[in-house]
């Protein structure tokens, strides 16, 4: 166990801060396991009524942060608010409307669905009784609730941890892995649950994953993480295009050399290179200069056999910095994109 | 998920919980229920309470059905004395252990506990519950033992004398107090160890070998006042050892209730430390 050190209690009082615009605020948090540095200097701003996603790859300290937040484990360092609580010294209030799922949903095997929901709802208060009933509907358990969750499939499990959250009535759930042993059905539901908690409810969801495409599909924004730093966050959209509006195009030619040099020479054009699928340039301007370009080409006598827009992937992007972060580990700015 | 439709409108501002009553009340019972349900427990418990005392009377009555002139009957006060020994001090502190070290264990082994860490729940107040849902289940199974052991003292009694109400009284709290205080222990050690096996094999080797082989040293002298059992065996309405009260070692009574307070606080604050501290 790790003692609580030098985490600032000096934050202002609750109610000043419950009206905070962040569900989940974090300034130079840090945890070390030993001499390992689990958490290094951790910024992180998640926004009210939007899902986030918390996306690195395994042991980059995704869960490491979701088990600092939540209170499971003491920070070293850094300070933390929680739906506008500082977070530990307002932890209790902070998480009252919390709903999470840590790793993979835990419970006891020997008791019924229902029986694990009433366990929670004894410790979350008398007013949480009456949500068991609709929270097992919402996650399409009612029928399976009087079984013992040993019975039970992961994806059932997870349903059941889902619903688990829901006795709080949260206005933040904090999901780690939240898809882990789904089948694609089920996946697809959870996405649609998720999204219409954030859409229709105002929810906040902190998804942790290192499905990318799951958090690009789930995700209004996101923060990726590495070897316990925050490398970028922002909108899924501005995370994918790394920072930067870029607009590019993969080209099929009958004449590399000649397109090159085409290209090389026009204003319309900022970078042209050899690619695997041909030619990647990328354009100096409005997308709609595509048209001129291919003009441009057929007039200098060169074939274009394909002409496709680059749709920027948050797994390029994901691929992308934390290549860069192996490059230079020490020296990575946290990058901040869009607003 | 096929059934997505919303349970609450629009999230308002933080609610205030139930009362601080009504709340302890829950979580005791959630915990009861944690327990009760946890069938390869109850059933090991009331094994060891129930069992021994069954045995015992089938072997007494067969015995003196055999041979009356030298067998006395299965029943009355001394057979009572006998039963009452052996539920207090014996087997009932084994179910005791058992149940207490499922109720210190229980949520951390399955890794529920974090669950209801996040819960916002002091960790103190889920290792409060956790001790009264203990003694409740601890309770019952002892006061199924000792119906068992009071009917069978009166079943079998032929013309012996029968126990009277004030040593049914007195029997019944001191196989409250033996067990009561053996499962507390247990539920504050399995908190401090979070482990089963461990907290189980440290109390038994306690219980069985340790604080007997200690006390019979006699060398020690008035340090084997600190045993556990020998203050608890001080309470007894019936003669169980050499030492006054029936205990091998001889202690005043303000010295056994200290003794046994003692232990019940050091392995309570040592679990609730354990249950605050660690990480979830």
């Amino acid at each position: 166990m790790s003692s609580p050190v030098d985490v600032s209690t000096a934050a202002p009082p609750a109610s000043e801060q419950a009206d905070s615009g962040l569900a989940i605020e974090t300034h130079g948090l840090t945890k070390r396991f030993g001499e390992r540095t689990a958490l290094d200097g951790i910024d992180l701003r998640v926004p009210r009524g939007s899902a986030f996603g918390f996306l690195g790859p395994n042991g980059a300290g995704k869960t490491t942060i979701i088990r600092t937040l939540l209170g499971l484990t003491a920070a070293n360092a850094g300070t933390m608010e929680v739906l506008g609580y500082p977070v530990p010294l307002e932890r209790a209030q902070a998480l009252r409307r919390v709903g999470a799922i840590v790793e993979e949903p835990r419970f006891h095997m020997h008791l019924t669905g229902r029986e694990n929901l009433k366990i929670v709802s004894a410790v979350r208060g008398p007013e949480t009784l009456d949500r068991i009933d609709p929270a097992l509907a919402r996650v399409g358990l009612s029928e399976r609730a009087g079984e013992k969750v040993k019975s039970y499939s992961m994806g059932m499990r997870q349903r059941l941890g889902v619903a688990r959250c829901l006795l709080a009535d949260p206005l933040l759930l904090i999901l780690d892995e939240p898809t882990n042993g789904l089948d694609p059905g089920g996946i697809q539901e959870f996405r649609e649950m998720i999204r219409a908690m954030v859409e229709q409810e105002g929810r906040t969801v902190f998804i942790s994953s290192h499905l990318l495409d799951e958090v690009e599909k789930t995700c209004d924004a996101a923060a990726i993480v590495d070897r316990g730093k925050v490398i970028v966050q922002g909108s899924i959209a501005e995370l994918a295009q790394g920072g930067g509006v870029r607009n590019e195009l993969i080209l099929g030619v009958d004449d590399v050399e000649l397109a090159l040099t085409t290209l090389g020479g026009s204003e319309l054009v900022r970078d042209a290179r050899r690619a695997d699928e041909g030619l990647r340039v990328e354009l100096a301007g409005d997308p709609r200069t595509v048209a001129e370009i291919n003009a441009t080409l057929v007039r200098a006598g060169v074939g274009v056999t394909r002409l496709e827009p680059v749709r920027h992937s948050l797994e390029q992007r994901f691929l992308e910095v934390t290549s860069r972060l192996d490059a230079a580990p020490a020296t990575e700015d946290v990058e901040e994109v869009g607003a | 998920m096929s059934a997505i439709a919303p349970t609450t409108g629009a999230p308002g501002p933080p609610r205030r919980s139930g009362s601080s009553v009504a709340v302890a009340g829950q979580m005791l019972g959630a915990d009861f229920l944690k327990l009760r349900k946890k069938r390869s427990t109850l059933i090991w418990a009331l094994v060891l309470a129930v069992a021994p005392i069954l045995i015992f009377f089938l072997v007494s009555a067969i015995q003196h059905a055999s041979n009356p002139v030298k067998y006395e009957p299965a029943g009355g006060v001394k057979n009572f004395s006998d039963g009452l020994r052996v539920v207090t001090l014996f087997f009932g502190p084994l179910a005791a252990i058992l149940i207490g070290v499922e109720a210190g264990t229980g949520d951390a082994s399955v890794g529920v506990f974090r669950d209801l860490v996040v819960t916002g729940r002091s960790r103190m107040a889920l290792f409060a519950s956790r001790v009264p849902a203990a003694l409740a289940l601890c309770w019952v199974v002892i006061i199924g033992a000792f119906a068992l052991l009071l009917a069978g003292s009166f079943i079998f009694a032929s013309n012996l004398p029968t126990p009277g109400g004030a040593l049914i009284f007195n029997g019944l709290g001191f196989a409250l107090l033996g067990t009561g205080v053996l499962c507390v222990i247990a539920v504050g050690l399995a908190s401090l160890t979070t482990s089963k096996p461990a907290a189980i094999i440290v109390m038994i080797a306690w219980q069985v070998v340790a604080s007997p082989l200690i006390a019979s040293i006699s060398s020690l002298g008035s340090s084997r006042r600190a045993i556990l059992s020998q203050a608890i065996a001080h309470f007894s309405p019936v003669h169980v050892g050499e030492g006054g009260h029936g205990a091998t070692v001889t202690m005043g009574e303000g010295t056994a209730l200290l003794v046994v307070v003692v232990w019940v606080a050091v392995f309570l604050a040592l679990g609730a430390w354990r249950t605050r501290t660690m990480d979830a």
